[in-house]
């Protein structure tokens, strides 16, 4: 297990960064829709 | 603003895999080698991420600036908008630059701090900035609010330019484009960067711009919608 871990350093930093953005990534999206959203609702009334 | 949001993704994306995958070698021989920099090895790879970053919050107080010019002369609320949301950006920016700066300089210089002249200019930066958001909040009419502000972000934004371009440059220090460096490389782009990594760092740097411009346009549409909602109120 160290070893493998050791041997892999690049690519687990590689794999969290990875996660992380994607998860920031979605998360934004989702939020650039729902102001999207809440922008229409505003726009009715 | 489609295709803005994507192509961020995609070269952030691309940065990321590219900038901490691909090997770095003494002697390159192909396209997917990165020639290893004697001193800096592996930690080489910030440099993708650090100065798009920086550069990115360099922009947002320029952007910051010229809206808060627009808002004197036009009087327009959403100009006071675009100012504040562009200035917040810069310092979020300028605090991830700081960050990524602080942690290569631990494992090249061999401490997070060391009051380099880039180090202190950053922090004068960050304090000019805090103070815009300070000023800020302690002015509740929306009107001299966005005119003060207006002002400072002239001011402040005047300034940015002079601690990030200038003043590291006329003292000796330890980043690169400091005074006495003899490599003759400057802060914003290392130019004798090997073809792939230049295609790299022009990625990452066209990149973390569309990003900026994407969270900008969330923060705007935001900030609108609360102003319409407060108006609603009056």
């Amino acid at each position: 297990m160290y070893e493998f871990l050791g041997q892999n350093q690049l690519y687990i930093v590689l794999f969290v960064i990875l996660i992380i953005w994607i998860g920031i990534v979605l998360y934004l999206i989702r939020l650039d829709k729902k102001i999207g959203r809440l922008e229409k609702q505003l726009g009715k009334d | 603003m489609n295709s803005i949001k994507w192509l961020s993704i995609i070269l952030i994306t691309f940065v990321i895999i590219a900038g901490i995958a691909v090997p770095m070698v003494p002697q390159p021989q192909s396209f997917f080698e990165f020639p290893d920099i004697p001193g800096l090895g592996n930690t080489a790879r910030i440099i993708f991420f650090h100065v798009p970053v920086a550069w990115v919050s360099v922009l947002g107080f320029l952007v910051s600036l010229y809206y808060g010019l627009k808002y004197l002369r036009t009087k327009e609320y959403d100009d006071d908008i675009k100012s504040v949301s562009a200035a917040g950006l810069g310092m979020l920016f300028c605090l991830l630059a700081t960050m990524t700066g602080s942690l290569w300089a631990k494992f090249t210089w061999g401490s997070f701090w060391n009051w380099d002249p880039r180090e202190t200019s950053i922090l004068i930066l960050l304090l000019i900035y805090g103070a815009y958001f300070a000023l800020r909040s302690a002015l509740g009419s929306n009107e001299v609010r966005a005119r003060l502000s207006a002002v400072y972000a002239i001011l402040a934004g005047l300034t940015a330019p002079f601690f990030i371009f200038i003043m590291p440059r006329i003292i000796g220090g330890l980043h690169p484009g400091a005074k006495e460096d003899a490599s003759g490389s400057t802060p914003i782009t290392q130019l004798h960067m090997p073809l792939n990594m230049l295609f790299v760092f022009f990625s990452g740097l066209i990149g973390f711009t569309l990003l900026f411009i994407w969270l900008l346009n969330v923060r705007i549409r935001t900030l609108r919608m609360e102003h319409r909602l407060l108006m609603k109120d009056y």
